[in-house]
């Protein structure tokens, strides 16, 4: 695996996995302790919603949508885009979306989210990740927690940089 | 700037010399001295030792391969907020 397409997208998919993530959990709480919320249900979602809805559905093929994405219904330009940025993030790219969706679970576990950490479960296992490919990422994940608290205890300073070529290629597009 | 001495390589006993040609194979790079946190687990075998081990044994190729545990890493690191 090299070149820096992997890595931009990588930092995509944690960059809007999080996003949803923070909501999801945030707005899952604050409801449950009665802050007044509208309720992320289908059935009372804006028309306007009904295409970004159908694309969602079947871009996890499940009958329904994620609550991640249902929080943002009230406004549908605005799920609009957040869905378009999420699908582009996790389509098969330079990355499969099979490792995206576990870069997503590790993000989750990492972040403890609840909604995070279960739905890209479900996303690996619907993607064909068996018990011994989640105990895989869950072990790196763990390992990868106790390594950076040891480093940022100690204020360690990067010293591997060198490890990995540069990416020459310019910008797609360019 | 580390809160500790980073001892450099000669200091360290034998066994961690072990350790540190060991670090060259698993990133298969010559480091002029072993990376920061291989010195830094070497200073206790006995915690570095079964820690490390269960790092390799979590990174080995299996459903996923060992670049694709790397960036996995790379972004638990980066979540972390963990420059190092």
């Amino acid at each position: 695996m090299d070149g820096d397409a992997l890595w931009y997208e990588a930092a995509f998919v944690v960059g809007i996995t999080n996003a949803l993530n923070v909501v999801a959990d945030a707005l899952t709480d604050a409801r449950s302790l009665g802050a007044t919320i509208p309720a992320p249900d289908e059935a009372s979602a804006p028309a306007e919603v009904a295409s970004t809805f159908g694309e969602i559905r079947t871009f996890y093929a499940r009958a329904d949508v994620p609550v991640a994405f249902r929080l943002l219904a009230a406004d549908p330009g605005y799920l609009a885009d957040v869905w378009g940025a999420t699908r582009r993030a996790f389509e098969d790219a330079t990355l499969t979306r099979r490792v995206k969706e576990a870069l997503a679970f590790a993000v989750s576990v990492t972040t403890r989210s609840p909604f995070g950490t279960a739905f890209h479960l479900g996303e690996m296992r619907r993607l064909g990740v068996g018990d011994k490919g989640v105990m895989e990422v869950l072990g790196v994940t763990q390992m990868f927690s106790s390594y950076t608290k040891i480093a940022d205890t100690l204020q360690l300073e990067p010293d591997m940089g060198d490890i990995a070529p540069s990416d020459p290629s310019p910008p797609p597009g360019a | 700037m580390p809160t500790v001495r980073l001892r450099n390589a000669s200091e360290y006993p034998e066994a961690a010399q072990r350790v540190f040609e060991g670090s060259k194979q698993w990133f298969n790079h010559d480091f002029a001295e072993p990376p920061a946190m291989s010195r830094v687990m070497a200073w206790d075998m006995d915690f570095g030792g079964p820690h490390g081990r269960a790092m390799k044994r979590a990174m080995a190729p299996g459903e996923f391969t060992r670049g694709e545990k790397e960036m996995v890493a790379a972004v638990v690191s980066g979540v972390n907020a963990c420059s190092y």
